[in-house]
């Protein structure tokens, strides 16, 4: 009896079990995979005739709180346009890491990613074992936009090829010229303190220190609550100052990694160079006489805007002060360029590759017609393009006034409570991501706004001529970043704000570099090198 | 051999007899026995990711094997030992806080007003609905160097301000203490169950014999819900190694990570962020390793001194 | 031990200074809170609010309210908290009794059985593979059903049964000849209000609060519960708030969205919060001591 229903039992569960696994990893046969190719125009639209349904999975940024990407004018508009209908599977940023991780690994592979955070790591990994397809002649082919800006500008090349050669992904571009988005966050000093002050605006450190002191000494806003210098991230300040002590020379895409100034086939690990030394001896300097902002390390965003808006900054990076803090503050503050170190270095640095992400979209076995893709993406490198993406359709979205798009008026005075964000939320899902290329003719934000502009055309003689992207490896490689360069990457974050605060002693650097070289620096130095020279030779 | 076979024979019998008798108590565990075998033990075979080198699209069965190397990688690492300490210290901090919540539970207990004793309870469990961002956030406010309400009195009393958000030295205190403000009062609802059941014969009992309220407290009402708060204890100790990372990873900066920085986040930061789901994975299995370990010292020394135990 | 007594009024003075130091202690945090909901988010921002209100606004409720998708979202979240709790109790209930009973064999096997589910488990996809092959995605069934019991409920019920349920209650009624689930129902359950209400509880407000299991397995937004729709509209990512303001095309628009957040964030936890609160003290009655073995014993 005992024996018979324990029999029962097992069964049972064996059964349930069974139907549980089975389906796990059976994944159908697509229809029509060999209709692919024949199924696509070469050019101009619609690029199928025969309606083409495309599952992409979608990372779709917070800012678009409430639309509907499967009923929103600009993909409507783009499939009437295209004969191409997309079924999005748009997932919050909160889940993205599982839910992608989920559609990899369940056998439900979309028919593309967009927008997805895949890293260079996953590009490789999934594109060797063949679940991502190599783009490289489909990019040949049927992406001429794509394909002109490559020939323009040999970066974006550089920075999606793989060193197995191939390409897996379409990138997210920032246009060349567009320097006011690549700055991102940028100085400002408040002039009518400067004036106050009888100062200029500063030109080297040494003058930007002195600001910074009379700032202090002045306390304008009162009882001692003046912050001379104030940010959301120590690290933006770092960033721009290296550009003063000679560090940094080619971007931040690669952690403290540079080109070593006294042999240009060489990369520098900066973290443990002199200039680099000295550079926190200045920042230091300023931490210890509290012209920095003694919550910098903690402050959140909101805090900051809060102080913002009551002036209490003399200077800071940040985006534009006129569009975020309103007329009355931000009309204070004029912008700085490159300051001229001690040791005479004066260039801007801070500055973001034009090649912003390059897994904007990603295609994989799955798809039934990846030239159809190719070309339905391709679209949005081009003007008309990124026309479509950040300013949507005219006569509904934006109008043509005096030869320059602007958004038409409901979007920018919107009715109600409604933000200009969620108006533009209501037709367009350009917020919080950058998609195919982003130009200035065709943008309106924060970043065209006159005040930045302006910052972005003082800056511009001093940038430096080359930002690499972020380069990229191989499996062996990967690994060697993933746990020794891990390791140290965070330790000289660790130890770099710690000198600032004085934590640690600027005297203890010899045993900082000491640490680094013991926690595995010549085996990461290599990996480096021979992603440089790579780069160097694609 | 025989004798063997009789034995068994007789046991078998013993088994049935029992069986049949107590089917019912056999057919009360099926939904529980169903529940844990679909939903935990036919996904358990996930576990082996921790010893292979897991690809989604190859799914977890065809993922290629690599042994202990995740393991190796993640016990070589430079941090390694900090990580196990911070973490083992801060657990051992909270689980020293332990008794505050019974100690709550018995006070609440002796309430007479019914009102007050509602009222008291209801606020005092409150503060557990309040999301983690949200308590990170009163903490920044209280503590901020410049605006915080505690550094303005300090001024104010003409001390030094003190940079509790980015000192190593505070993370600790500031972490638990602020945990328990959350939690306290929720915790010790199930102790309040508990005391409810205590039977009330032997109170009346007691008062005839003469004893305080403190004396039926120690010798009643503990000795009562000791079983609860056994169980309770060696149940934390099967988590010990589990910390909420989020608040963790929402208090830490790089100015505080000597203290601040545990497994739970290191795994978050190198881990899930990477995707590398198999070493995520493998510092997993290692945490559970620890666990049973714990458990079963625990149990066995919890048997021995109070007769209480979980098996 | 007499040294140490104290007379019992001193005791209840004592006892009652106590309790209301930690309460008051406690309560700031809630203060704040609610005094944070109405105020506006620049003196929150600031530090100026840290007890009372300071420039009253209820924009943060507006905001909250305007959204229609809360009302649906209250809905299923409480359909989502009965379903659940229900199922919690039907399969906690009667397996917590049957490990509390002597006559059980295996004991140890069972525990471990339940145990091990604690220390170990298969990840994430496994998990979601089973509830897919369940035909359980995208219906209330895959919010409810994964996680139904823990192992801690478990043993901590048994525990209880244990302590509260003599086993001569057990023996009696055996005797007169009661099945295991007569004696379940009619004798055991009544007794056990406590524990019942203990678990009803911290089963409901897990469910309440859980959103997790919401975001991977539902897709259709009229089944979104309450947590989720809050989320959405806090549309802060928690965790990576830094990296959101370089991924994000405009910062203007993560401004904006910071502003946003600060304005409802506080107001969302009361929206959320208020109806479990209401709850509370009906279930404190159950706490209450009277139900108990010597009125059931004759």
């Amino acid at each position: 009896m005992l024996k018979k229903w324990f029999f029962f039992i097992a069964t049972l569960v064996f059964v349930s079990a069974l139907y549980a696994c089975s389906g796990g990893d059976d994944g159908d046969s697509k229809e029509g995979e060999a209709a692919g190719g024949d199924n696509v125009n070469a050019t101009g639209f619609p690029i199928v005739e025969e309606e083409l349904e495309l599952t992409i999975f979608a990372n779709k940024p917070a800012q678009n709180e409430g639309n509907d990407w499967n009923d929103i004018l600009i993909w409507n508009t783009y499939r009437d346009l295209t004969n191409i209908n997309v079924n999005w599977n748009s997932v919050s940023p909160d889940a993205l890491e599982e839910n992608r991780n989920l559609a990899l690994g369940s056998g439900d592979l979309p028919d593309a990613f967009f927008l997805a955070e895949l890293s260079n790591t996953d590009l490789l990994r999934y594109g060797s074992q063949g679940a991502f397809l190599p783009l490289n002649d489909l990019i040949d082919e049927y992406a001429p936009n794509l394909k002109a800006l490559m020939e323009n500008d040999p970066t974006i090349e550089k920075a999606i090829t793989f060193p197995d050669g191939n390409i897996y992904s379409m990138p997210s571009l920032i246009e060349d010229d567009f320097l006011s988005l690549r700055l991102s966050a940028r100085p400002w000093v408040n002039e009518d303190w400067l004036n106050e002050l009888d100062m200029d605006i500063p030109e080297t450190t040494g003058d930007f220190y002195e600001y910074l002191k009379a700032v202090k000494e002045l306390d304008p806003v009162g009882n001692g609550d003046t912050i001379p210098y104030g940010g959301t991230d120590i690290a933006e300040l770092v960033q721009w100052l290296s550009g003063s002590f000679g560090v940094m020379n080619h971007g931040a895409s690669n952690t403290n990694l540079d080109l070593d100034p006294n042999d240009d086939s060489k990369v520098r690990y900066y973290a443990t160079a002199d200039e680099y030394r000295e550079m926190l001896e200045y920042i230091h300097m300023l931490y210890e006489e509290g012209l920095i902002d003694q919550s910098i390390f903690t402050i959140e965003w909101g805090q900051f805007l809060a102080n913002a808006s009551d002036n209490l900054y003399g200077s800071m990076i940040f985006y534009d002060p006129i569009e975020l803090f309103g007329e009355e503050i931000g009309s204070q503050y004029n912008s700085l360029a490159a300051l001229e170190g001690p040791d005479g270095h004066q260039s801007y640095n801070k500055l973001s590759s034009s090649v912003w992400t390059p897994d904007n979209l990603v295609i994989t076995s799955e798809n039934p017609n990846p030239a159809a893709t190719v070309r339905w993406m391709d679209h949005f490198y081009g003007d008309e393009g990124a026309e479509l993406y950040y300013m949507g359709v005219e006569g509904e979205t934006f109008e043509i006034e005096d030869g320059e798009a602007v958004y038409s008026d409901h979007i920018l005075n919107p009715e109600g409570d409604m933000t200009f964000e969620q108006a533009i939320a209501q037709d367009l899902t350009w917020l919080g991501s950058i998609s195919g290329i982003i130009k200035a003719d065709y943008f309106q934000g924060g970043e065209t706004a006159p005040q930045s502009m302006e910052a972005a055309e003082k800056i511009e003689p001093q940038v430096i001529d080359e930002v690499w992207p972020r380069f990229t490896f191989t499996e062996e490689e990967n690994r060697i970043l993933q746990s020794t360069g891990e390791d140290i990457n965070k330790y000289v974050e660790e130890m770099r704000d710690k000198f600032i605060t004085g934590d640690e002693d600027l005297d203890n650097w010899d045993s900082y570099i000491q640490t680094i070289e013991q926690m595995g620096m010549e085996e990461l130095q290599e990996v480096y090198q021979a992603a440089y020279d790579r780069y160097q030779s694609n | 051999m025989a004798k063997n076979q009789s034995i068994q024979k007789g046991r078998g019998a013993v088994i049935k007899k029992n069986f049949l008798r107590n089917w019912q108590l056999y057919l009360f565990m099926m939904p529980v026995f169903l529940y844990f075998f679909i939903f935990h033990y036919i996904p358990m075979y996930g576990v082996q990711i921790a010893f292979k080198d897991y690809f989604a699209t190859l799914g977890i069965w065809g993922s290629e094997w690599v042994g202990f190397e995740h393991f190796e990688r993640f016990f070589s690492s430079y941090y390694f030992w900090r990580l196990l300490k911070n973490t083992i210290i801060l657990n051992l901090y909270m689980l020293v806080l332990f008794p505050l919540p019974i100690i709550l539970a018995l006070a609440f207990n002796e309430l007479r007003n019914g009102a007050f004793k509602k009222w008291t309870q209801t606020l005092t469990y409150a503060p557990h609905f309040i999301s983690v961002v949200v308590v990170v956030g009163m903490l920044v406010a209280f503590l901020d160097p410049n605006t915080g309400l505690i550094n303005h009195l300090l001024r104010a009393l003409g001390m030094d301000t003190i940079p509790f958000l980015t000192s190593p030295d505070w993370f600790r205190h500031i972490f638990v203490w602020s945990g328990q403000w959350q939690t306290l009062g929720w915790s010790t609802i199930i102790y309040l169950a508990a005391l409810a059941g205590v039977n009330p014969e032997l109170h009346e009992a007691a008062k005839v014999d003469g004893a305080t309220r403190m004396q039926r407290i120690t010798r009643i009402n503990i000795p009562s819900i000791m079983p609860t708060i056994v169980i309770l204890f060696i149940l934390n100790i099967g988590n010990f190694m589990q910390i909420g990372f989020e608040k963790v990873l929402l208090m830490q900066n790089t100015l505080n990570s000597e203290t601040s920085d545990v497994i739970q986040t290191f795994v978050y930061e190198t881990g899930i962020l990477e995707g590398q789901y198999s070493f995520a994975a493998a510092v997993g299995l290692f945490e559970s390793a620890i666990n049973i370990v714990l458990l079963i010292t625990v149990n066995q020394i919890a048997r021995k001194v109070s007769e209480n135990s979980l098996w | 031990m007499s040294r140490f007594s104290l007379s019992d009024k001193a005791f209840d003075r004592l006892n009652l200074i106590f309790v209301l130091l930690v309460t008051l202690i406690i309560i700031y945090p809630l203060i704040f809170v609610i005094s944070a909901s109405i105020s506006d988010p620049h003196a929150v921002n600031t530090g100026k609010m840290w007890l009372w209100p300071v420039d009253l606004t209820f924009e943060g409720f507006q905001r909250v309210f305007q959204n229609d998708a809360i009302w649906t979202g209250y809905k299923n979240t409480i359909l989502y908290t009965a379903v659940g709790v229900i199922i919690h109790l039907f399969v906690l209930l009667p397996a917590s009794y049957a490990l509390s009973r002597k006559e059980l064999m295996g004991k140890k096997a069972w525990l471990w059985f339940i145990l091990f589910t604690m220390l170990f488990n298969g990840g994430l996809i496994p998990t979601y593979l089973v509830v897919r092959n369940l035909q359980m995605l995208d219906t209330m069934w895959a919010i409810v059903i994964p996680g139904v019991v823990g192992a801690w409920s478990i043993l901590v019920a048994r525990t209880f049964f244990q302590q509260t349920i003599p086993d001569q209650l057990v023996e009696a009624a055996k005797i007169d000849g009661a099945s295991d689930i007569y004696l379940f129902f009619k004798v055991v359950l009544p007794l056990s209000m406590p524990i019942i209400a203990v678990m009803a509880l911290f089963h409901g407000v897990a469910l309440w609060n859980q959103y997790f299991n919401a975001l991977i397995y539902l897709r259709s937004e009229d089944k979104f519960p309450l947590q989720l729709i809050l989320r959405q509209i806090l549309i802060l990512n928690e965790v990576s708030a830094d990296s959101a303001s370089s991924a994000a095309g405009s910062a203007q628009s993560f401004a904006d969205q910071i502003k946003t957040a600060s304005l409802v964030k506080y107001a969302v936890i009361i929206v959320s919060a208020l109806p479990l609160l209401i709850v509370y003290p009906f279930l404190q009655r159950f706490f209450v001591k009277g139900v108990l073995i010597g009125s059931v014993k004759e």
